[in-house]
């Protein structure tokens, strides 16, 4: 649990949680530190992407990417094709530069990688990245720490460091809501509990197994938990069809009072008919998503249904649902309501549709209504006041590179996964039960990083709780 | 550490060291106090395990020091289980060794069973373990106290602090100078340790009767948990029990399963080759267990029973035999029957800590397997009593409030004899430390279980008795019983090592109090020690460099050594050492396959073993290493002492984690980063206005320091 500049990398990414937690990267690198990578550029529809490496691995990483060739001369560009490591497919041509240290910008060695800015690419290159040994991707502002712990950062400059750190943190913690929810979010929760409980076991057997009456086979039920958990990662980290659909973009949710036009919105945005609109309240019972190009922002889109008591079964489950997908969205476009369902502090657009109804003359609303947008979907009046708002929205949302490209997270959550695997695969094979739980320490690292959690109390309370102990 | 204020002022008194007198000492000589009261540097209060070891370190640091204890014969004294060490306490106890520490030698001189615990777990969680024999070991204790130079014992209670106003250059709200006995009498000393264990306002429960007292038989301490009080430490209160005594020959052993000792018995002292006593001369124990005959009683008796209905937080660990059948309904739970000495006709039930009225205690013993017959001899009783939240306290034990004041023991809120003795220590080298002007010794929890236990309860503070668990250490593979002197006994020289880059008040004062200090731990480790340890460290750097240099082809070791399971991988050479890895290779067999270069390290037992388990740990801990330097960078990453959290203007903190460094004062980022609760981004706001600091005191030092007049002007510029 618990641990300072150089680990606050590791509390950033799973907030808030116990101090002290082993922290262990299975593939630690010699020498001073991991390398870590992330894609550095923005979000958001861009020709080139650029990646960097920082950290003693980097000149590897580079020259595992461009076949062993030669370093590229420092601080200058060169053309290299880009091939993965493992099954040498190419993966891109590229623009790579190489700066040594401590000529850097975090004081390390370093690497970028320019490469087109497709998601497919990109993704490639990041995941060909986490396979290099000793590569991990980078927490939370982690290349910022790094350039201020090697004095490569004045102290003004990093006083906006906090800040940063604490809206990535929010940033990833979303990211990773969004991540997590849904299947993959139940399996990695799943996981995370066995292997607690496991290795709440194994650590009973170490500190009580002599003394006290544990009941017999405490290890081979541990044993079993493992082996099944090792089956389990193996199997989802080889079939990627199993692995959640990525989901690209700003997340917008269109939330409201039932028959307040969300459908057609969405409809209306889409330039497409996703939703089936009718007079009927609640016509929409389910979370329908569709992905858009907003104002140029790529987008995931949301309809909802109209948050009210529903009127049956199914509609109460799609009210849920929207209330759900309300915990990790981006912006709320509302037509009807002034808060976010949620009350949490989302980006929130208040959109009053249906504006053609209003007497002419001027709207007779409330003064004490917020700031708002007036809309017709019928008619299209308002659209244009509607998008520039989005574009506002979105700018604000995309333009800042913390807000955890999903891509990204697909890599750290494979790495880790992987990593966690690995480290499952040595508790098998340890000459004793002290390496053995030091396996499932670190394994259970790696999930805590994905989840967050992983504190020793946490253990020490199933311990207490499964376990008769003491004398 | 020093104020930045006391710090600068202290720097050019060194450096200047001819022109300005050093600050004046305030004590020791016995010309300066009054006439006719006694004085000492260091005065400890209790006379317990972490009393005794406190003394002692003092006293080997060089500080005339003062056991204050209720009865001399009391010294010494195991007022509940027979035994010493355990798994995880096994460790504490080789790292009190480490640092000279009294309890490992004298179990050595006054074991009766010893046993390694977990000998098939892996030595990183080995745990030694043995009965000892009341009688010697108190016997060898008093022996030891009573004999040791500079340390003198006196018999008295105490009921007050004597306190003076503070030393300005640190915090805290007042001074401890002394101590006013309940005759009135006073002691004068320049820093005092507290090792009060359960006798602040102590209450022993039996049944529905309660009455004030320590322990069975002695007075608690009333009029001291009030001084506390008053003086704004906050009280919290613990509960704990022990179990009735048998009589020996009332008990049929020989239905019973016996448990024998280990032969040869490992000696907890590294400084010992083997103990007191030969195997075959020792006792064995005996298991049985409870029936639901005994839940029976229990159950129907819970209103008898006044300790188990209070809300008072007892531990999970050692729980009495009423919350274990509370908790876990219809089991049978095991009840070990220890001997309590050599010539003892008593009988320790461990597992049967009870409440009972005496008479349903005795009820309940005799419908035990081979305890039908059983006479009581005593009842088992509950113990209430006060405990200080240890979040009021430094890592070097002195209380936050109060300077020069230390508290260790279960006055922290701990259980355990090894707990107790390892905060002794601690407590003991920094009281001396303190009064000698020389900086605090701390063990970060990269270092040792000592560290991590205090660390747990300076940053986290606890509400149940804290018990030691292996499952507390992040590095459990490095903190090893077997390497505890390579951790600690060099202590002084690789504080030296540190980064001082990284150090708050880059700190040339720190590094010449170090080479003053000598290398030897503050003075607290014997020459002799010293030389084993150094002996054992470079012997084991030796083997290791040989083993790796010797390489062989994995056919090749497999004709050499046809036992091993050696797997003809797609690595060409082996190196000896990751043959050595393998479960079924020790020194001897691979001494016997290559014996030019490695016959000699088979000569010392214990050099042949640390070899094997430096070997089977080698691969994991190169990959602890990063993140143990980690740790250590954000622990050499220090907060100045004096700052006041709360209206600390230059920092943006939120108002919650104002309020919780304030009441933990962490001492380091690394501290500050393990308190529940301190956002990543609170610490890097607190690290840059650490850096801020730095800055302007190397901007300090690098102007010329011609003797105080400037260093004083400099200081009213920049504060």
């Amino acid at each position: 649990m618990w641990r300072g500049l150089w680990t606050l990398a590791a509390r950033a990414a799973r907030g808030p949680c116990r101090p002290c937690v082993r922290q262990s990267s299975g593939a630690g690198a010699p020498g001073s530190g991991a390398t870590i990578f992330a894609l550095s550029s923005g979000q958001g529809r861009c020709g080139i992407a650029v990646i960097r490496t920082s950290g003693p691995a980097s000149g590897h990483a580079l020259r595992s990417l461009t076949a062993p060739r030669e370093l590229p001369r420092a601080r200058s560009a060169s053309l290299r094709l880009l091939t993965d490591p493992r099954s040498g497919e190419p993966l891109d041509r590229a623009l790579v530069l190489w700066f040594p240290g401590p000529h850097s910008f975090t004081g390390e060695d370093c690497a970028e990688f320019h490469v087109h800015g497709g998601p497919a690419v990109v993704s490639g290159v990041l995941q060909a990245l986490g396979r290099v040994p000793g590569l991990r991707p980078a927490e939370a502002g982690e290349f910022t720490r790094r350039a201020f712990a090697h004095g490569k950062l004045s102290l003004t400059e990093v006083e906006g460091l906090a800040d940063l750190i604490h809206a990535e943190t929010e940033a990833q913690r979303r990211q990773a809501l969004r991540q997590l929810d849904g299947e993959l979010g139940q399996l990695c929760r799943g996981w995370a509990e066995t292997l607690t409980k496991a290795l709440a076991h194994v650590e009973a057997y170490i500190d009580f197994g002599e003394d006290d009456n544990l009941e017999e086979g405490v290890l081979e039920q541990a044993d079993s938990q493992v082996r099944e958990l090792a089956v389990a990662l193996d199997t989802h980290l080889r079939d990627a069809r199993r692995g959640q659909r990525l989901r690209s973009g700003a997340h917008v949710v269109v939330t409201g009072p039932p028959n307040a036009g969300k459908s057609s919105l969405v409809n209306l945005l889409s330039r497409k008919p996703v939703s089936i609109v009718s007079p009927e309240p609640g016509t929409t019972r389910d979370v329908l998503e569709t992905p858009v190009d907003l104002a140029g922002f790529p987008a995931l889109l949301s309809d909802t249904a109209g948050l009210r008591e529903g009127q049956g079964p199914v509609e109460q489950e799609g009210v849920r649902r929207a209330r759900e997908s309300c915990d990790f969205l981006d912006t709320v476009v509302t037509p009807a309501i002034a808060r976010s369902p949620n009350g949490n502090g989302q980006r929130l657009l208040l959109v009053l549709n249906k504006s053609d109804l209003l007497p002419p003359g001027g709207p007779d609303l409330s003064p004490e209504l917020p700031p708002h947008l007036l809309l017709s979907c019928l008619t299209g009046a308002g659209l244009d006041g509607l998008l520039e708002a989005l574009r506002k929205e979105l700018a604000a949302v995309c333009g800042n590179p913390s807000t955890g490209p999903p891509l990204l997270t697909r890599a750290r959550h494979q790495h880790h996964l992987q990593a966690c695997l690995d480290a499952l695969g040595s508790y098998r094979h340890a000459p004793d039960v002290a390496l053995a739980a030091e396996a499932l320490r670190v394994a259970r690292g790696h999930l805590a990083r994905l989840h967050g959690g992983g504190g020793t109390e946490e253990v020490l309370d199933i311990i207490f709780r499964d376990f008769c102990v003491g004398k | 550490m020093f104020s930045l204020r006391g710090c600068g002022r202290w720097v050019a008194a060194s450096l200047a060291k001819q022109h300005v007198p050093p600050p004046a000492r305030l004590s020791g000589d016995s010309a300066s106090a009054a006439p006719g009261t006694p004085r000492y540097d260091v005065v400890v209060v209790g006379g317990g395990h972490a009393g005794t070891e406190a003394a002692a370190a003092a006293a080997r640091c060089g500080s005339r020091t003062l056991l204050l204890t209720h009865r001399v014969d009391t010294i010494g004294q195991m007022s509940c289980n027979p035994s010493f060490g355990g798994i995880g306490k096994g460790h504490l106890m080789r790292e009190v060794d480490a640092l000279d520490g009294l309890c490992s030698r004298i179990c050595d001189q006054s074991g009766i069973h010893y046993k390694v615990l977990n000998r098939r777990k892996g030595p990183a969680v080995w745990g030694l373990r043995a009965q000892i024999d009341r009688k010697l070991y108190k016997q060898n204790m008093q022996k030891e106290i009573l004999n040791t130079p500079l340390l003198t014992v006196q018999e008295g209670a105490v009921e007050d602090l004597i306190l003076t106003e503070p030393e300005p250059e640190h915090t805290g709200k007042c001074r401890v100078s002394g101590v006013v006995l309940v005759d009135g009498s006073k002691v004068y000393a320049d820093s005092v340790i507290l090792t009060a264990g359960t006798f602040l306002r102590g209450m022993i429960v039996i049944g529905l009767e309660m009455h004030p007292a320590g322990r069975l038989g002695d007075q608690p301490s009333i009029g001291l948990a009030q001084t506390l009080e008053k003086l704004g430490f906050v009280v919290g209160r613990l509960k704990t029990g022990t179990p009735p005594r048998i009589a020996k020959d009332s008990i049929n052993f020989s239905i019973l399963n016996k448990q024998t000792p280990d032969n040869p018995s490992i000696p907890f002292s590294f400084i010992n080759e083997t103990v007191w006593i030969k195997p075959e001369d020792q006792l064995p124990c005996y298991l049985t267990h409870t029936n639901p005959r005994v839940d029976e009683i229990i159950l129907e008796n819970l209103h008898l029973n006044s300790h188990i209905k209070e809300t008072t937080k007892g531990p999970r660990y050692c729980p009495s035999i009423e919350s274990k059948v509370l908790r876990f309904p219809n089991r049978l739970h095991q009840v070990w029957l220890e001997p309590e000495g050599i010539d003892s006709d008593l009988i320790y039930p461990q597992g049967l800590s009870v409440t009972l009225p005496a008479e349903l205690q005795e009820k309940m013993i005799t419908c035990i397997r081979g305890l039908e017959k059983a006479k009581m001899i005593q009842p088992g009783y509950g113990v209430q009593y006060d405990y200080l939240d240890p979040r009021q306290i430094t890592p070097s034990l002195e209380t936050h409030l109060v300077q020069r004041l230390f508290f260790a023991g279960q006055i922290n809120g701990t259980t355990g004899y090894e707990e107790a003795a390892a905060q002794g220590v601690i407590a003991g080298i920094n009281a001396s430390l303190r009064v000698r002007r020389k900086p605090p010794f701390v063990v970060s929890r990269t270092e040792g279980y000592i560290g991590v236990l205090i660390d747990d309860l300076t940053t986290h503070g606890t509400n149940e008795p804290y018990r030691m668990f292996t499952s507390r250490a992040e590095f459990r593979l490095s903190l090893r019983p077997d390497n505890a002197d390579s951790r600690l006994t060099f202590r002084g020289n690789s504080s030296l090592s540190l980064p001082t880059r990284f150090t708050l008040l880059s700190d040339l004062s720190h590094v010449l109090s170090c080479l003053l200090l000598g290398c030897k731990e503050a003075g607290c480790v014997s020459q002799q020690r010293y030389e084993r340890a150094s002996w054992m460290k470079s012997s084991l750097e030796e083997g290791i460099s040989m083993l790796k240099s010797i390489e062989f082809s994995s056919s090749k070791w497999k004709k050499l050594i046809p036992e091993a399971s050696i797997s003809m991988g797609k690595v060409v050479s082996i190196r000896a050492l990751d043959v050595l890895k393998y479960e079924e290779v020790d020194l001897e067999l691979l001494a016997k396959a290559v014996p030019g270069p490695l016959k000699k390290y088979t000569q010392c037992r214990e050099l042949a073993e640390r070899l094997k388990i430096e070997a089977t740990y080698e691969t994991v801990l190169f990959h602890q290493q990063q993140e143990i330097k980690d740790i250590q960078r954000d622990e050499a990453l220090q907060l100045p002492k004096d700052l006041d959290y709360l209206t600390l203007r230059d920092v943006s903190l939120s108002q919650e984690v104002r309020e919780k460094l304030h009441f933990s004062r962490p001492q380091t980022i690394g501290a500050a980063s393990r308190i529940p609760g301190v956002t990543p981004a609170a610490l890097v706001n607190l690290l840059r206005f650490v850096k801020t600091i730095q800055q302007r005191q190397a901007a300090m030092n690098e102007l010329p320091k011609t003797g105080q007049c400037d260093t004083d002007r400099l200081e009213k510029r920049q504060l």
